[in-house]
């Protein structure tokens, strides 16, 4: 059996089949893009917060939009190659192309890891007008858990170092639902951090098991002693005989719940379920099994409780992790519940933005002037950060001087206004924030240039030292994460199209790789076909690069 | 296809072992007999689920009887059942699983990627699809998504519980308590969605491309079988509906796997978790247009194959061209095409504001058009007929009315006014139903009993049929029709315990309508009987299925039921490769009794006489050009 038209194209319709296939799946392309990039617009126009404009550096882009139209222009030459039967010329235009493709994905990779690194915190302010809302971002410092439990600043690559954005907690008990499985990883967490602190912790009370009697009697058996080590066997066993007595007295209720029913079906009971449900006679039959119940049921207990002796241990979570904290309790993810003291868990941050057009725009929203809500802000009572801010003041008031001198009255924009931007900072820092007023009307402010901030700012070497390390307490951070699809929208939108539009170029690149590589035994015997299936592969690149056209507008210039 | 090459190829189907034929197949033939098995178990889980669902309903007290819960272990049952009684929790979980399983493992895989798989080469005269093996991932990528989505019924959070529709905020925050987001029901959902769109992408891909590049010779548009058009129309539907539901899920999905707030509005409260932390901003609305984008196509999905099933059985069997067969193809290039602009009518209660209500209310009441030219064309095509009544007959022309009452009583949904007082009820639950169950599955009931013969070389047993068909029709009513009622009185589609805690709450007032739900409460029961009725006699259907494989009446030809489309000039059934000879095609493909030809079928590959003897005589040449023109 041979499927026709695979190499030549059908007389009538012109076109052979993978042609047809290629152009059809490029149709549903468009449509899931389509899909991406209506999301895109709906949450742009609807976003409640201010949409960051421009905030991705844009040369990196710039290059990939150039490097990925050249390597659309030799894909279509590597395919008249093949059409002319040039081996070596396929090869070399078809390298060519790789090689683009590979460019573009390191850059994309640059720009990716820079955001993962890039922490942002947005603070809360019980007591201010507008809940503050001002936005410090930057990079987190690490910090360790100093010999007296507490948190304290640490250095880079010293030993049990974290990135200082974690609960803090001291415990004391430390109680795991068993009708749950416990996380593997939190258990872990708890079992190695203790260790590492020299301490354990210990079955407060030990754990029984019942066994029910025909007679009634209900003799128990120990099988966790009090006082034995928390570990993964222990709970496995506890969860075990959990579940045995939990399926056992279900098994029961649901017997004495159908014999009830049975019994007053038997009596000539011909009501509706609901009509039973409410009558006397049903609710005297629930009594009375409920005293057999209690006399048969196991009853297992829901949680098994360990402690950690008269000391205390300090433990330390993901924020993630803890789904509900106070001062003397916090619950994680998998219902374990932990019992002790909370203590500070500050971020160490070391600042390259300060940003108070989400302050700005709640104040407008509430009738408040921006101004007045800004100076509120818990940023601008540090005094290493209130500094930035008076230098921006100051080029501000240059700023619109010159805007106003150029007689079109113009005015500064909301970035302008409410945003210390990072390469601002380090042109203030380098001027000694002296006469910053001065120094921007003569255009003398040495901000860094394209190069230097090719991916955005560098906290190592000259450059981080304009990045003031400030100290977040807890409860003035609102909400916080890195520049990843959980900071805002527009990140979620850009990680989502980009990241799926650089699976299509990987997918791409195996693709026109295999053919490059794997394509001479099909050149020798078939060559038509092999410039069939590179000519379709070069479609679909050509799809790809298009929608990286639309992309780059939308998501570093708009 | 040279003789020789035939017999080279014959040679080396042979050596191919046994898991390379039945298990990773190329052939369209075993694949579609895959996909036929597979939708089956997958329809008869989903049935599982909603016969246990119905006891919840009409018993809300009472445990599961033990001939519902032997299929769950004694932990499972303690986890999800409350002394044995379903609780609210499992029920969502049923259902929303129920819907999936229905609509994306069950109807689409059996109407579109069976059928279509099985009968489209056969009707174009091709040797196969025109990417067999692509079509072999098809397959595999459905069965992996459908297995993804029915495992996390045996994790830790059970299976999705947000309803088929999966709405978000309520489907991005469930399961939240699961530490690892990769094993929680609700991410696995997403993550089976994907498998399947990507599934059907490759398959409509598959299809299209086969339709347009390997018909026969002499196929030309206007001679392909209805069933061909519909199953076109069908792939485009998919192939460009699909997309943007795997955006959603893509979405979805990070808002569950990366905290991103796509569909998350901004200060979600939860009573466990408080004000939920993510960043908020995110638009609930933009999930439900991109769902429906889909799911307003998908019903078309659903239906199509259905109607082609129908469309090629009604003039086989009554022995007479399809009636209108031009309009009929036209009505569904144009039902297609209306399917994409209709959407947001599942969306009126939403806010979406009176302008845009309107503009879709129009198109919901213009895609009625061509729905009614099909089934009208159907319903004349049996006019004057000589039928026989046979079981794919029988089936087929159940499907006319069945399918008439589901689609009537979307026109009351269609309008805003009346939507606001319906949605949400089981008006809407029995409309759909209408649709699917005595509707769609009627309609693919009819082209299994038909194309059985084909498949096997056995005719399906008449007796069976009639206990299949005759309480399956009279249960399905029973079960469906009630539902109606109900949802005028009221009847909210999500009460798991049929109403009961409602009437509970106090005396009720009497609704738009005028019915209460205490005067309809007592249906509950009738309609569980019912449901209970309509699984017992589908076990007719899977015994009939399995014994006439080994002992049902041969089939005397290898064109068994006269009929003039392609699939009945193959070897009965078809090896690989399909046709022993190169066909092509000399005329329409339903020219049943007509009155210049001695037979009372005229089969499309059937060659014209004046071609086998060229005649010098005037008279003949004249006769022969007659009938040439009648053919074009």
């Amino acid at each position: 059996m041979e499927i026709p038209f695979v190499v030549n194209a059908r007389k009538d319709t012109g076109l052979f089949n993978s042609k047809v296939a290629i152009w059809l799946f490029l149709a549903s392309e468009v449509t899931l893009f389509g899909g991406l990039f209506s999301g895109y617009l709906f949450l742009r126009l609807y976003a409640d917060y201010p949409w960051p404009e421009r905030t991705l550096p844009v040369l990196p882009g710039l290059l990939n939009t150039f490097i990925l139209i050249g390597s659309s222009v030799t894909v279509v030459f590597a395919w008249a190659a093949l059409k002319m039967r040039e081996w070596r010329k396929f090869q070399i235009n078809m390298s060519i192309t790789l090689v683009c493709a590979a460019l573009f994905m390191i850059l994309k990779s640059f720009e990716y890891s820079a955001k993962f690194s890039h922490q942002a915190t947005r603070i809360y302010s019980e007591n201010h007008s507008v809940q503050d809302f001002a936005i410090l971002e930057g990079h987190l410092h690490k910090a360790k858990i100093g010999g007296d439990g507490q948190l304290q600043p640490a250095e880079k690559g010293e030993d049990g170092a974290f990135y200082s954005n974690r609960i803090i907690f001291s415990a004391q008990e430390v109680s795991f639902s068993l009708a749950r499985p416990v996380y593997d990883g939190y258990l872990e967490q708890i079992i190695e951090q203790s260790q590492a602190r020299g301490a354990q912790f210990q079955l407060a009370e030990a754990f029984e098991t019942v066994t029910i009697q025909e007679d009634g009697t209900r003799p128990t058996a120990t099988l966790i002693p009090a006082g034995a080590e928390l570990s993964r066997d222990s709970l496995d066993n506890a969860e075990s005989y959990f579940l045995h007595a939990r399926s056992q007295d279900a098994k029961l209720r649901t017997k004495y719940l159908k014999a009830s029913f049975a019994e007053l079906r038997a009596n000539g009971n011909d009501d509706p379920g609901w009509k039973i449900a409410e009558s006397e006679e049903y609710q005297a039959l629930q009594n009375r099994n409920a005293k057999l119940i209690k006399q048969r049921a196991y009853s297992p207990p829901g949680s098994i409780t360990y402690t950690s002796g008269e000391k205390p241990v300090t433990l330390h979570f993901d924020p993630d992790a803890v789904v509900s904290r106070s001062a003397d309790q916090i619950k994680l993810r998998d219902d374990t519940i932990i019992k002790g003291k909370m203590l500070e868990s500050p971020q160490y941050l070391a600042v390259d933005g300060i940003d108070f057009r989400f302050t700005a725009q709640r104040a407008e929203e509430e009738g408040i002037e921006p101004a007045r809500a800004i100076e509120g802000s818990w940023v601008l009572k540090q005094p290493q950060l209130k500094k930035y801010w008076d230098a921006h003041q100051e080029w501000l008031k240059a700023l619109v001087e010159k805007l106003g001198n150029e007689g079109k009255g113009h005015v500064p924009t909301e970035n302008e206004l409410y945003r210390v931007n990072w390469d601002q900072m380090v042109a203030y820092h380098r001027a000694g924030f002296e006469d910053i007023y001065g120094k921007a009307k003569r255009g003398e402010l040495d901000k860094p240039g394209w190069v230097e901030g090719f991916t955005g700012p560098s906290h190592g070497g000259q450059m981080g030292q304009a990045f003031p390390e400030v100290k977040v307490p807890r409860e003035h951070i609102g909400f916080e994460s890195t520049f990843t699809p959980k900071w805002n929208t527009y990140y979620a939108i850009y990680f989502t199209i980009t990241g799926l539009h650089g699976l299509h170029v990987i997918g791409g690149m195996i693709v026109l790789g295999y053919y490059l590589f794997f394509g001479k035994k099909m050149y020798d015997s078939n060559p038509e076909w092999l410039a069939n299936r590179v000519e379709v592969g070069g479609l679909f690149w050509h799809f790809v690069d298009l929608v990286w056209i639309f992309l780059f507008p939308i998501l570093y210039l708009m | 296809m040279s003789a020789s090459a035939h017999d080279h190829h014959d040679d080396h189907h042979h050596e191919l072992p046994w898991w390379q034929k039945y298990v990773f197949s190329t052939d369209h033939k075993v694949i579609g007999i895959q996909y036929g098995i597979t939708s089956g178990l997958f329809l008869l889980f989903g049935f599982f689920l909603m016969i246990v669902m119905r006891w919840s309903i009409a018993y809300p007290h009472e445990p599961l009887p033990g001939y519902l819960t032997w299929l769950f272990s004694e932990n499972w049952e303690a986890r999800w059942l409350a002394d044995g009684k379903v609780t609210g929790e499992t029920y969502n979980m049923f259902g929303a699983m129920h819907g999936t399983i229905m609509v994306f493992l069950g109807v689409v895989p059996l109407g579109f990627a069976a059928f279509g798989n099985y009968v489209t080469p056969l009707q174009i005269g091709a040797p196969d699809m025109a990417f067999p093996k692509l079509n072999m991932f098809s397959y595999w990528i459905y069965l992996v998504g459908g297995l993804v989505m029915c495992l996390s019924f045996f994790m830790e959070s059970g299976a999705a519980k947000s309803g088929w529709t999966n709405y978000s905020p309520l489907a991005g925050y469930a399961d939240r308590q699961i530490v690892n987001q990769l094993l929680a029901g609700q991410t696995q959902w997403l993550i089976g969605l994907v498998l399947l769109i990507t599934s059907s992408l490759l398959g409509s891909v598959n299809f299209i491309t086969t339709i347009i590049n390997l018909r026969a010779k002499g196929l030309t548009w206007m001679r392909l079988p209805f069933f061909v058009w519909a199953m076109l129309v069908t792939g485009f539907l998919l192939l460009l509906a699909f997309p943007p539901l795997e955006a959603a899920g893509i979405m979805q999905l990070m808002d569950r796997m990366a905290g991103s707030s796509f569909f998350m509005p901004t200060g979600l409260y939860s009573k466990a978790d408080g004000v939920l932390d993510i960043s908020g901003s995110g638009s609930p609305l933009l999930y439900q247009h991109l769902f429906w984008f889909l799911g307003h196509p998908e019903v078309y999905v659903l239906l199509l194959p259905a109607i082609a099933c129908v469309a090629e059985i009604i003039p086989c069997h009554s022995r007479k061209p399809l009636w209108g067969y031009k309009p009929m193809v036209w009505a569904v290039i144009v039902l297609g095409f209306l399917s994409f602009i209709v959407w947001a009518h599942h969306m009126y209660i939403t806010g979406m504001g009176p302008v845009i209500s309107t503009f879709f209310q129009t198109t919901t009441v213009l895609i009625s058009v061509p729905s009614v030219i099909l089934l009208t064309s159907l319903l004349i095509s049996l006019w004057g007929g000589s039928i026989r009544f046979n079981m794919p007959m029988i089936w087929a022309a159940a499907f006319i009315p069945m399918f008439g009452i589901g689609g009537l009583t979307g026109l009351p949904l269609a309008f805003n006014l009346s939507d606001l007082h319906l949605h949400d009820t089981y008006y809407v639950i029995g409309h759909f139903h209408y649709v699917v169950a005595p509707g769609i599955l009627f309609g693919l009931f009819a082209g299994i009993y038909h194309w059985y013969p084909k498949m096997t070389g056995r005719y399906m047993d008449n007796f069976l049929g009639h206990i299949h068909f005759w309480p399956s029709l009279v249960a399905m009513n029973f079960l469906f029709f009630p539902m109606l009622t109900q949802g005028m009185a009221g009847f909210h589609r999500r009460w798991y315990n049929g109403g009961d805690a409602y009437l509970e709450k106090g005396a009720e007032p009497v609704n738009v309508f005028g019915i209460t739900v205490l005067e309809k409460i007592s249906l509950n029961e009738v309609m569980t009987a019912a449901a209970f009725a309509l699984a017992i006699f589908q076990l007719p259907f899977l015994i009939n299925m399995f014994i006439s494989y080994f002992w049902g009446k041969k089939v005397e030809n290898d064109n068994p039921w006269d009929a003039t489309t392609l699939e009945w000039a193959t070897p009965t059934p078809p090896g690989h490769g399909n046709f022993t000879f190169e066909p092509a095609v000399y005329r329409g493909p339903y020219e049943y009794s007509r009155p210049d030809h001695a037979k009372d079928f005229y089969p499309q590959w059937e060659e014209p006489k004046r071609r086998q003897a060229a005649s010098t005589k005037p008279e003949e040449i004249k006769a022969a050009a007659v009938e040439e023109k009648s053919e074009s």
